[in-house]
C-alpha cells in the first residue's frame, strides 16, 4: 500500500528516528547556484573583507499569502508579536508546536497590505500552508516551492530572485547601483532602490554589523540584475557566492537553519501529520550524527534553547503559548558556538591515510553537514551528554572548523568540551554516509556569533597555541 | 577593439604562459551532472568493488565527420593507423602538431563507411574543425559542443546522452536490460544492445579488467535510459552506484588516462600560425587555463607528446599524417615516460593542517579533486634536478592515497622518490587560487595504471605500455 501521508509513513516506521537517521534522501543541497564561482577560500574572505553577492533564489521555499486574515495567520502561528508590524517591514519568524517546540524559522515580508510572503526551509512554509488550508481564515496561499536538487539540465524557474549584498564594502555598491545615496534604514525595515533602470525592493539586512541589502524581484529580472551588481562591485572587490561557501556564512553569524520540526509527536499534531505528504521534507529529509535516542523529542529545540527568547511575545495567543508560558522561566540550553580542536580535526583527515577500517567520518570542507538536520553529541570531562552540535563547517576567515549547538545552562564559555564526530556502529544507511568510526573532537564552547568572540576575548587560547 | 582570434588575444598578452596562468575562467567544471550521488567516497568504492553508472552527457565535445573522405581525412589529421578499423569499432584518437606535440584526444566511434563520431575535449574538435576548413576534404561536420558550465536553471540540451556501465558487476547488468545475453564483444568494439524498448549502440569498455559498456544515443532518451538501467540493478540485486561530478574526474587516477595535456598549438609558424588566426578569442585555447608550480615563460615546456603519454604504438607509419615528420624523429630519442605518483602522507597532511593555523596557508587540497585549472603542470624534482610534470591529480578513497599521473626523465625509476612543488610561486589572476605558499610533497614514483587490480586485470593497452 503506498504511503500517502507523514502519519503513514511513521506508522510504516520502527521509529521516528530510525526512519530520519536512515534516509535515502541524500545531501541536503544548496540548488542550481554553481558550487564555486571563483574558489570557495576566498569567497568566504569576501564577506568579510570586501563584498559579496549571495544568491538565495533557489534553496527556499517561498510561500505567500494573500488576504485579509494574512497577517492575523501568522500572528496565531508565531512566537513573534505583530504588535508593530506595518507594510515594508520583516520579521524572523519563529512558529512552534503545541508543546512549544520549534517548527522551524523564515524571514517573513509585509510586501503590501494583507500580502505577505514567508522565505525559508520548507517546515515553516508547509505549517502556514495547513492552517491556511484548513483553520478559518480569508487568504490565498501560493506555495513556490524550493528549486530541484538535481534539475539534470532542465530549466528551473521561481517566482522571484533573491539577492543579497554583504560585506564591509556592500553600501558602496549598493550606492553606485543606485545612483545616489541610500537612506540607511532600520534593521529589518523595507524600501526601495534603483538597479539597472529599475525599481527594486530591499530589505535592510547586515553582516557583521556592516549594513547589507536583501532584494528581490520577478525571476526573468535575475541576470540583468546580477550583471548590474557584478559591474558595480568589481571597483569593490565584490565576489559571488558558490553553493559551497554559501552555507557556512551562518557559522560566523550564528544562526542555525536546520532545527528538527517538531511534527512527529503529539496528539495534536495529528492533523498535521496526516496533511503532510509522504514526501515531504518532513518524511524525507535526514538527521544524521551522534546523537542517538529512541524519543525523537530529544531533538526538537524550544526558541529559548536556539536564542529566540527575546522573541517570544505573550501580547498575543499563538500556538505554543500555554507551553513556552510554563517554560519561560526555567533555565534553558543555549545557543552557543563550538570551535574545534585542529590537532583532533586533522586526525580525522590523516585517517582518510591509513587503513579502511580506521576511517573516521570524513569532514567535508567547508561545509560538513551531511543530512538536512545534523545532532552531533557534546559530553562533558565526565561522559555526560552536556548538548548538542547542529551546524558545521569552516571558516577560511577564522581558520577554524566551527558549528552552531546547544548547551547546557551550567555550561561556560571557554569550556572545553568533546563532540563526537561520526556516528555509532558504522554508521547509518544515509547515502551521505560512508562506513566510519567516531571521533571524540575536543571544541571550546565560544559565544554566538563567534568572530566578534574571538577578536576581543579568545585571542589566547587554544587557537594561538598559548 | 576586442581580440577576435587567439592571435590577437596571444598578441595582447605578450605572452602564452601568461595569457594562460591568469586566466579568469575558474575550475574546469564536469557540468551539470550533481556533484555527488551519495557521496565521493561510496561512489569511488562502487568502481572498484560493486558497479557504478558514469553520467558522460555533458563534459564532452562531440563532433561527426560525415562524408566520402572520412576516413582518409581523419587519418590525415590523427597519428592513429587506421588499417584494422572496421565498422563498430572505436579507438582512442591523438592527433599532433607539425612540430610533434600533443593537441588532445577524443575517443573516436566508426558508425558506417563513412561517418565517424569524436568524443572528447575541445582542443581536438577545434583542430579537426581546422583542418576541415582548411583542407579540401569531401567531409561535412557537425559540432555539439559540452555543456555549460554553470547553466545556473538554464535548460542544457545536447545531441546525445552518453552513460557507462562500469565495474566488477556491471556485467550483471547488462544481460537483465538487454532482455536476454548481450553480443559478446571485443574490447573497443561497437554493438547493438537493448535497453528496455531502445535499441542502442554500445562500446565495450572496461575498467580494472571487468567487462563495461559505453551506451549512447538521443539525448531526449536520456531520462528513460538512466531508470531503465537503474531499475535492471535494483531487479539483479546489484549496488550500481550513480557517480557525481565530484567522484568522476578522480577515476582515471586509477586507471591512468591524462585527460588534459596542453594543446602544442601557442607556438610554431605556418599551419599553426594560421590556426592560432582561426581560433576565436572565447576558444578553450584562448580562454582555459594552466594551474600549478611550473612558471617558466616557454610556453612549449608544457607540451607533451605521443611517446610520453604512451599512445606511441598508436601511430600507423605507413600513411601520411600530421607531424609524422616530427614524430619520426622524436622516435628515438630519450623520451620521458608517465607515471603514477603517490604522494606523502604526511607531507600532504601539512598542506591540509596549514589550513587551521594562523598565517597563510599552503594552497589549499581539495578532495578528492585538487586541480585548479584547464591543465595542471607541477613541477617534479630529484633532489634539485627538474625531473618531469605531474599533470593531473586526484585522491582515491580506494587505494587512500592521493595519487596525480604525470610525466617523467626517462631515467627516473619505479621506486624513486621525487618532490613535487605543490602551489604556485606568485599569486597568479586565477579565480581558483587564494592567497598561498609553495609546499614540498615527497611522491613515490609507482607504474600507470596505480592500483594494483587495473595493472593486473586491464587488457594490454596503452595505458600499460611505456614510452619508449
Amino acid at each position: 500500500m503506498a504511503l500517502k501521508n507523514l502519519e503513514d509513513v511513521l506508522k510504516a516506521a520502527k521509529n521516528p528516528v530510525d526512519l530520519l537517521r536512515n534516509s535515502r534522501i541524500g545531501a541536503y543541497v544548496y540548488p542550481v547556484v554553481p558550487s564555486e564561482f571563483s574558489n570557495w577560500r576566498d569567497e568566504q574572505a569576501a564577506w568579510r573583507k570586501s563584498a559579496v553577492l549571495f544568491d538565495q533564489s533557489h534553496h527556499m521555499v517561498d510561500i505567500y499569502i494573500k488576504g485579509p486574515d494574512a497577517v492575523k495567520l501568522c500572528s496565531d502561528l508565531a512566537i513573534n508579536s505583530f504588535a508593530n508590524f506595518p507594510v515594508d517591514r520583516a520579521k524572523q519568524f519563529i512558529p512552534c508546536s503545541y508543546s512549544g517546540h520549534v517548527i522551524g524559522d523564515g524571514i517573513l515580508f509585509h510586501l503590501e497590505k494583507n500580502n505577505l510572503v514567508f522565505v525559508g526551509r520548507a517546515p515553516t512554509a508547509n505549517w502556514i500552508q495547513f492552517h491556511a488550508e484548513t483553520g478559518k481564515y480569508r487568504v490565498k496561499i501560493k506555495n513556490d516551492d524550493r528549486s530541484p536538487g538535481n534539475p539534470k539540465g532542465k530549466a528551473v524557474n521561481r517566482i522571484s530572485y533573491r539577492f543579497q549584498i554583504q560585506g564591509p564594502n556592500a553600501w558602496p555598491v549598493i550606492e553606485k547601483l543606485n545612483g545616489k545615496k541610500v537612506p540607511d534604514l532600520k534593521f529589518f525595515h523595507m524600501s526601495t532602490m534603483k538597479i539597472a533602470g529599475q525599481k527594486i525592493r530591499t530589505l535592510r539586512h547586515g553582516m557583521a554589523g556592516a549594513p547589507g541589502l536583501e532584494i528581490w524581484g520577478p525571476y526573468k529580472d535575475r541576470e540583468k540584475i546580477r550583471e548590474a551588481i557584478i559591474k558595480a562591485g568589481e571597483q569593490f572587490g565584490l565576489r559571488q557566492v558558490g553553493s559551497r561557501a554559501y552555507a557556512t556564512n551562518t557559522l560566523e553569524s550564528g544562526w542555525i537553519p536546520s532545527p528538527l520540526p517538531a511534527v512527529y509527536t503529539d496528539e495534536r499534531m495529528k492533523k498535521y501529520r496526516k496533511w503532510l505528504p509522504a514526501n515531504s521534507y518532513e518524511a524525507t529529509g535526514g538527521l544524521a550524527g551522534s546523537f542517538v535516542s529512541d524519543n525523537i523529542e530529544d531533538y526538537y529545540v524550544t526558541p529559548y534553547e536556539i536564542g529566540y527568547g527575546p522573541f517570544v511575545k505573550f501580547d498575543h495567543e499563538f500556538i505554543g503559548r500555554e507551553a513556552l508560558e510554563k517554560m519561560a522561566n526555567k533555565p534553558h540550553r543555549r545557543k552557543v558556538t563550538f570551535a574545534w580542536n585542529s590537532d583532533d580535526v586533522a586526525k580525522a583527515f590523516a585517517s582518510m591515510f591509513a587503513g579502511s577500517d580506521e576511517h573516521y567520518k570524513y569532514i567535508d570542507l567547508p561545509l560538513s553537514n551531511y543530512a538536512s538536520a545534523s545532532f552531533d553529541k557534546i559530553v562533558d570531562k565526565n561522559g555526560k551528554v552536556v548538548g548538542a552540535s547542529m551546524f558545521a563547517g569552516y571558516s577560511y576567515n577564522e581558520k577554524s572548523m566551527l558549528s552552531l549547538g546547544i548547551v547546557d545552562p551550567n555550561v561556560q564559555l571557554g569550556d572545553e568540551v568533546t563532540l563526537v564526530w561520526g556516528e555509532p556502529n558504522g554508521g547509518t544507511n544515509k547515502t551521505t554516509v560512508e562506513r566510519h568510526k567516531q571521533l571524540n573532537i575536543r571544541a571550546t564552547v565560544s559565544a554566538v556569533p563567534y568572530s566578534k568572540f574571538v577578536r576581543e576575548t579568545y585571542a589566547a587560547g587554544w587557537r594561538t597555541g598559548t | 577593439m576586442a581580440a577576435h582570434n587567439l592571435s590577437a588575444v596571444l598578441k595582447e598578452h605578450g605572452n602564452a604562459v601568461k595569457l594562460l596562468r591568469n586566466s579568469k575562467i575558474g575550475m574546469y567544471v564536469y557540468p551539470v551532472v550533481a556533484p555527488e550521488f551519495s557521496n565521493w567516497r561510496n561512489e569511488q568504492v562502487a568502481w572498484r568493488k560493486s558497479a557504478v553508472l558514469f553520467d558522460q552527457t555533458h563534459h564532452m565535445d562531440e563532433l561527426i565527420v560525415e562524408g566520402p573522405d572520412s576516413a582518409a581525412f581523419l587519418e590525415y589529421v590523427g597519428i592513429n593507423s587506421f588499417a584494422n578499423f572496421d565498422l563498430n569499432r572505436a579507438k582512442h584518437f591523438v592527433p599532433v602538431t607539425p612540430a610533434g606535440h600533443v593537441i588532445g584526444d577524443m575517443i573516436i566511434f566508426r558508425e558506417r563507411e563513412d561517418k565517424f563520431v569524436l568524443v572528447g575535449r575541445a582542443p581536438t574538435a577545434n583542430w579537426v574543425r581546422f583542418q576541415q576548413a582548411v583542407g579540401k576534404w569531401k567531409v561535412r561536420l557537425t559540432h555539439d559542443p559540452r555543456s555549460d558550465s554553470r547553466p545556473d536553471g538554464k535548460a542544457i540540451y545536447r545531441t546525445h546522452y552518453r552513460f557507462q556501465i562500469q565495474g566488477p558487476e556491471a556485467n550483471k547488468i547488462f544481460d537483465k536490460i538487454n532482455g536476454g545475453p548481450v553480443p559478446d564483444v571485443k574490447f573497443f568494439h561497437v554493438d547493438w544492445i537493448k535497453i528496455g524498448s531502445r535499441r542502442v549502440q554500445a562500446l565495450r569498455h572496461g575498467m580494472a579488467g571487468a567487462p563495461g559498456l559505453e551506451v549512447w544515443g538521443p539525448y531526449a532518451d536520456k531520462h528513460y535510459i538512466q531508470t531503465t538501467i537503474l531499475q535492471a540493478a535494483r531487479d539483479v540485486g546489484v549496488d550500481l552506484h550513480l557517480v557525481g561530478s565530484r567522484a568522476y574526474s578522480t577515476n582515471t587516477l586509477e586507471s591512468g588516462w591524462i585527460p588534459s595535456p596542453l594543446p602544442g598549438i601557442y607556438t610554431g609558424g605556418g599551419m599553426l600560425q594560421e590556426y592560432r588566426d582561426w581560433l576565436g578569442a572565447d576558444s578553450y585555447e584562448a580562454v582555459g587555463s594552466i594551474g600549478g608550480s611550473l612558471a617558466t615563460d616557454n610556453i612549449e615546456e608544457y607540451y607533451v607528446n605521443p611517446f610520453e603519454l604512451g599512445y606511441g604504438f598508436y601511430i600507423g607509419w605507413k600513411t601520411d599524417f600530421i607531424g609524422k615528420d616530427a614524430l619520426l624523429k622524436m622516435k628515438d630519442q630519450k623520451n620521458r615516460q608517465k607515471v603514477t605518483l603517490e604522494w606523502n602522507r604526511d607531507d600532504l597532511l601539512k598542506v591540509v593542517a596549514s589550513s587551521f593555523e594562523e598565517g597563510v596557508p599552503y594552497k589549499w587540497i581539495d578532495f578528492p579533486q585538487p586541480n585548479y585549472a584547464s591543465t595542471n603542470a607541477d613541477v617534479l624534482l630529484n633532489g634539485k634536478t627538474p625531473a618531469g610534470i605531474s599533470m593531473f591529480n586526484g585522491y582515491s578513497f580506494n587505494e587512500r592515497c592521493m595519487l596525480s599521473l604525470a610525466v617523467v626523465n626517462a631515467d627516473v625509476k619505479i621506486g624513486d622518490q621525487l618532490t613535487l612543488i605543490w602551489g604556485e610561486p606568485q599569486q597568479t589572476g586565477k579565480t581558483s587560487t587564494e592567497p598561498h605558499r609553495q609546499a614540498e610533497i615527497r611522491v613515490r614514483v609507482s607504474p600507470t595504471p596505480y592500483s594494483r587490480d587495473a595493472r593486473e586485470n586491464y587488457a594490454d593497452s596503452w595505458r600499460t605500455k611505456s614510452g619508449k
